[in-house]
This record gives C-alpha cells, structure tokens and sequence, in this order.
C-alpha cells in the first residue's frame, strides 16, 4: 500500500512539473521565420506525454488496489526506504557537494585525499593507515593519469602543480 | 563495400599495433567492471570517456566498444561464484550457475560460460556485419517523416518494455525528451527553459547525466549493500573444463541463445535481460528434463550468457546503421561518437569505412581476446571480488567527480551530476527504469528536428507522417508495442519476479554444499 501511496504522490509530481514546464513554454518568445512550428510546439507536446504519463499511473494505481482488494500480492514493489540509510546518504550527499564546491579553490591533490578519507573513515572503519594510503594513493594516481599522462588538467590549488 | 570485404578491410584496420593494445584494454576494464559491484557498461564507459581525449576516435571506440562487451561476458562470474547477477542480464545466469557452483562445477561452469559467450558473441559481430549493411543502405533513402517514425517507435519500445510499469516508462522518456529541450534553440536562437543559467544554453551534457543517473547513483547502492549484507563466495575449484556430456546438452542451448539475444539486440529496447529470459524459458520448454532448470542445468547457463553477449552485437546494428542506439550502453557510446564529431547513421558505412568496419572487425578480436582472459585467467579476476564494498564506493565516486569535471573542466557539470545521482536514487526507489530517459535525452534533439523539417516540408500538415509508408508502418508497429505491453509486461515481470524472488532466498540461507565464506570485516556485502 505504501508502493501504492508513493506512486500516487509520483503521479502528481509529475503532472505538476509537465505543467510548470508548459507554462515557461508558453512563455517562450516566438520566432517562426522559416519555421511554421517555432521553438514551443515540441516542448508542449512533450508535456502533452508527461501529462499522460501521469494520468496512466493513476490508472495502474487503481488496477493495482483493486487487484490488491481481490487478495493478490502486488506484482512488483518498490524498493523501502531505511531512515538510518537516508541520513547517511544524505551526509553523503552533503559531504561530496561541499568537495565540489572547495574543488578548484583547493585544487585536486589537495580535495581529494580529505573528501576520500572522510568517507573511507566510515566506510572502511578502522583501518586508518590503509585508508590514508588509498585516499592519497587514489588521489595521486588519477592526477598523474590525467594531468600528466591524458594532458585533461585537473584543477591545480595553492600547490601550483 | 559490401559485408565480406569489409570485414577483411576491418581486420587488416583492427590488427595494427595500437588498435589491438586498446581493444585488449578495453576489454580487460570491461572484464573489471563486471566484476564491480555497482558500475554497469553505461556507467563504465561514461567515466571513461574522459581517457580517450585526444585519441583517434576509431581507437577510442574500439576500446569503448570492448568495455561494453567484456562487461556482458563477465557478469556470468558473480552470477556464478557470488549467486549475484553482475549486470542486469546475468540475472537467468544465477538461477543454474550458482548451484552449479555450489556443487564442486563452478570452474566447468565459468568455462561454459566463457564458451558460450565467446561462440555467440563471432556469431553476433557477423550477423552485425551482414545485417548492418543493407539496412544502411535501406535508411539512406529516409528523410525527416521516416526518422520521426523510426525513433518514435525505438521510444515507445523503450517505455513499452524497460521497468514493470508502461506509466513509468513513458514518464522516464518524456522527462528525456523534456530535458533535450533545455538549451538555444538551433532554429530559431531562442534559450529554451534555462532559467537565465548561461551553462544550460549549451544543453544538458550527455555523459553528465549518464554518470549521474548511473554511477553516482549506484553509490547509493553500495551504501545500502555495505550497511546491511553479508555476501557467500563460492570457490573457483574443480577442473577448468567441461565434461563431454555438458557439452553435448550446452551447444544446441548456445546456439538457440545467440539467435534469440541477436534479435533482441536488434529490436530497440528488448535488451540483454530480456534476452537472457526468453532464451532461459526456450530451454526450459524444449528440455527433456526440465525439472533440473533451477537445480544446476548446464543449458540454463549456456543459453542466458549466449543470448547477452548475442545481444551487444544486435544493439551495434540499428546504432551504426541507423543511428538509433539499441540499448543504455549504446547510447552512451553514440554519445562518443557525437562527441568525437561523428554522427552515427547510414552515412557512417561511407563517409567512416575504416572506422565501423575497424570497430566491427575488432569485435571478433575482442571476443577471443576475452575467451583467453576468461579462461585461464578467471580466479585471478575474480579476487576483484574481495576488494571491500566500502572501499569501492569511495573509489568509484572519485573517479567519477575527477570525469565528469574534465568533461568541461567546469564544477557545475559537477553538481549537475550530483542532481542527477539523487534523480537515479528517487527512479530507483521508485523503481522507474532509467533507460528510457537516457535515449529520450540522446534522441529527443533529432526527433524534434525531424518533427520539425517535416512539418515545415508539408507546411504544417501533420498527416505527412501518415502518408510515408514507412512512417505510418513505424508509428503503428509503436502503437502495437504499447498497446501489447501491459500483457507482455506483466508475464516478462513474473519470470523475472521469480527469478529475483529465488536469488533473494538463496541469499537468506548459506550455501548448501560449501562452509559460506562469510567475510564480515573484508566482504560485508550483497549487490
């Protein structure tokens, strides 16, 4: 029933957004020269879908209760969501945004072996002379391919190399 | 250049020093990755995309091409030693490998596996040859009307088959359609819904959004796996070869499978995993015994790894003759062959000979190639296996922000990504495929304009696409995949249910023949 719930939630999410979308579309300036259709009438016929999509999934929505009402067993649930798993994602995903945003003032050499370590201090618990050695070893070894080898630079820092 | 002579032509191509260096790379990192938890083909050649700046594009996508292909030939290794599918496709592979495993087979079965991989991956690279051919030279004489047809129809397969629900895939297509609009309009000049971001102007990168959806994302899975699994490895033991008995019952199983997953390649959007299933099913009806099916029936390894690797050679043909990727990894690799200022279509047999007949030839390369590192190499590989989950996780975000940055050397392509590995979160948990975005988003630009040129040939008359043959054959063929899915749908997804279902089960109680080798502090996890 919570699948169920999550998808009914979906469903209006998404025809929310299709609507949202068809609104800066119709805002869109206009300029047909040479062209009858102009820049909007993709864009709006793609919401036309997104909305349909989303009236569909009521559809199956309600296929489904009345399937589950009849006493069989839903077909394919969604994966749970574990709240411990969300907060640590979540620090995850907090921790690797702040990397991207120190990533070309400290440069890569310097980032990387802090944001690795950190992680691996978590992951790979205890074992923190093997994680220092990963974190700068990992580090050290994309930069050399990279920059060195591949001549795609990677941001440099205050180390200047 | 007709099939023959460029499959010769290829070869002399392929052969070269360098060409066979980096085909041998690309396939041994293929080979890796399967053996990775939680980076698939898609996600595997994205991140290496920024390895092959300033390589010839021929080179970079004989090694990208090998990537692929030795993902799909090693994912039977953790199907079978680890009773957990490596790639999507593998996932019939679990069903028999593994208890084959479990009985002391586990070396014959990897070398059945490697077998059947490598006869119905030569068979697929010469359908490939054969077929891609006239069909280019069929699609020459299609205009807009026609490729509007053709790509509307590989999108609704897409939504029709990919995911348990036709809602959700339609819903994945029309938000890849919906952000192929982002960016100036070629047409007429204007910034379409990119909120006043100069960034956006230049449209939503490709290869961003793959490592996004596919690799950041996946790290999530990693997370989930190392907080909460424990994972049972069955030893590489037994003799490295088949007796005479499996043989005789696994040939006709390898054979049927590469007929079965060369046209699934070929029809856009069937995909390896349908392929393996329909294979698996087709031997279970014809076996003289089927109740062994489950219990560790040779076929029931042969046929699922044959249809897979049968299936990457289908995908290549409507990719390089017209356009259209087959599957999420080959969309991914025409996202390189648009990078490398190469359109990939009917024109590519002429204007780039050397470089699809190369790419094609090496396949056949490739696949003995791999057959050499599957065999006798295979326990050496698999200790891949024991790398802790925690360490890869960390590994794999790393080598992924390091790419994605060098795409454009810039930190907002960075972020962009992190947006979309929280969007590959939200489709996974609930459980909306991520393919149908991928082609929605490498199309949706060629679909408009051919929407477009041919409205604007007709001068706005939208029956133009009823009044090609070939158009309206197309959108009906659409029409009937989405009219027939739900049925389809809902027996494709019990077998795979089942399948799912039996796998799971295994994974609650030890292995029966064998002590688990239970590693909590090295190896804490199931995928």
């Amino acid at each position: 029933m919570r699948a169920l719930k999550a998808d009914a939630i979906l469903a209006i999410c998404v025809i929310a957004g299709a609507l949202l979308y068809l609104w800066s579309d119709l805002h869109l300036p206009t300029n047909r020269i040479g062209d009858p259709l102009g820049p909007k009438a993709f864009p709006a016929l793609v919401a036309g879908g997104l909305i349909l999509s989303g009236l569909l999934l009521f559809l199956e929505i309600r296929k489904k209760r009345r399937a589950m009402t009849a006493g069989e067993a839903p077909a394919h649930a969604a994966a749970p969501v574990n709240r411990h798993q969300l907060i640590i994602l979540g620090g995850m995903v907090a921790w690797t945004a702040i990397y991207y945003a120190v990533f070309e003032q400290l440069g890569y050499l310097l980032a990387t072996p802090v944001f690795l370590f950190a992680l691996l201090s978590y992951f790979h618990r205890g074992r923190h002379v093997v994680n220092v050695f990963i974190a700068i070893g990992f580090a050290g070894v994309v930069y050399a391919l990279f920059s060195l080898l591949l001549g795609v630079p990677l941001p440099r820092g205050p180390l200047g190399f | 250049m007709d099939s023959l002579s460029g499959i010769l032509h290829g070869l002399a191509v392929a052969a070269t020093p360098t060409h066979l260096l980096y085909t041998l790379i690309g396939v041994f990192i293929g080979t890796m990755i399967s053996h990775l938890p939680g980076i698939g083909p898609s996600a595997g050649i994205a991140l290496l995309i920024p390895v092959t700046f300033g390589m010839d594009p021929a080179t970079a996508l004989m090694m990208l091409a090998g990537i692929y292909y030795g993902c799909m030939y090693g994912g039977a290794v953790t199907a079978i030693l680890l009773n957990t599918p490596g790639d999507a496709a593998a996932v019939m592979t679990v069903l028999d490998g593994y208890p084959l495993a479990q009985k002391g087979r586990a070396a014959s079965t990897l070398a059945i596996a490697a077998i059947s991989s490598f006869i119905a991956g030569t068979i697929g690279v010469t359908a490939l040859a054969f077929m891609a051919v006239p069909l280019a030279a069929l699609a020459l004489h299609f205009g807009p009307t026609e490729y509007f047809g053709l790509i509307f129809f590989a999108l609704s397969t897409v939504s029709a088959l990919t995911g348990n629900s036709l809602a959700k895939g339609l819903m994945s297509t029309f938000i890849g359609l919906g952000l192929a609009t982002v960016g100036i309009d070629l047409q007429s000049g204007i910034p379409r819904f990119t909120f006043g971001v100069v960034e956006l102007q230049d449209k939503i990168n490709f290869l961003v959004v793959v490592v996004g959806l596919f690799a950041i994302s996946e790290v999530s899975r990693m997370v989930e796996g190392t907080m909460e699994g424990t994972l049972h490895i069955v030893r590489v033991q037994g003799r490295l070869w088949f007796t005479r008995e499996e043989w005789r019952k696994a040939w006709p199983a390898i054979f049927r499978g590469a007929g079965v997953g060369f046209f699934c390649g070929a029809a856009p959007g069937l995909g390896g995993t349908i392929a393996a299933m329909l294979s698996y099913v087709l031997e279970k009806k014809v076996a003289k015994h089927p109740e062994e099916f489950g219990h560790g029936a040779i076929q029931g390894v042969a046929a699922p790894e044959a249809a897979t690797n049968a299936d990457t050679c289908g995908a290549f043909v409507h990719l390089l003759a017209l356009g259209v990727p087959g599957s999420g990894a080959t969309a991914v690799i025409m996202g390189a062959f648009i990078m490398y200022g190469i359109q990939p279509g009917p024109m590519l047999f002429q204007t780039h000979a050397d470089l699809v007949w190369g790419l094609i030839a090496s396949m056949y390369i490739g696949n003995i190639m791999l057959l050499v590192l599957n065999l006798p190499l295979v326990g050496v590989l698999a200790r891949i296996l024991y790398v802790p989950p925690g360490i890869l996780l960390c590994i794999v975000l790393g080598i992924a922000s390091a790419g994605v940055y060098s795409f454009n050397y810039d930190t907002f392509d960075m972020f962009m990504a992190l947006g979309f590995g929280l969007v590959g979160y939200a489709f996974r948990k609930l459980d909306i495929p991520k393919a149908p975005l991928l082609f929605g988003l490498i199309l949706g630009h060629t679909l408009e304009q051919s929407f477009r040129q041919a409205m604007t040939i007709s001068g706005g008359d939208p029956l133009v696409f009823l009044r090609s043959p070939i158009a309206a054959g197309l959108l009906a063929c659409a029409a009937i995949s989405i009219g027939m899915s739900a049925f389809a749908a809902r027996r494709r997804q019990a077998v795979l249910d089942q399948a799912e279902a039996r796998i799971e089960a295994d994974k609650a109680e030890p292995p029966r023949a064998e002590r688990p080798r239970t590693e909590p502090a090295e190896l804490p996890v199931a995928r």
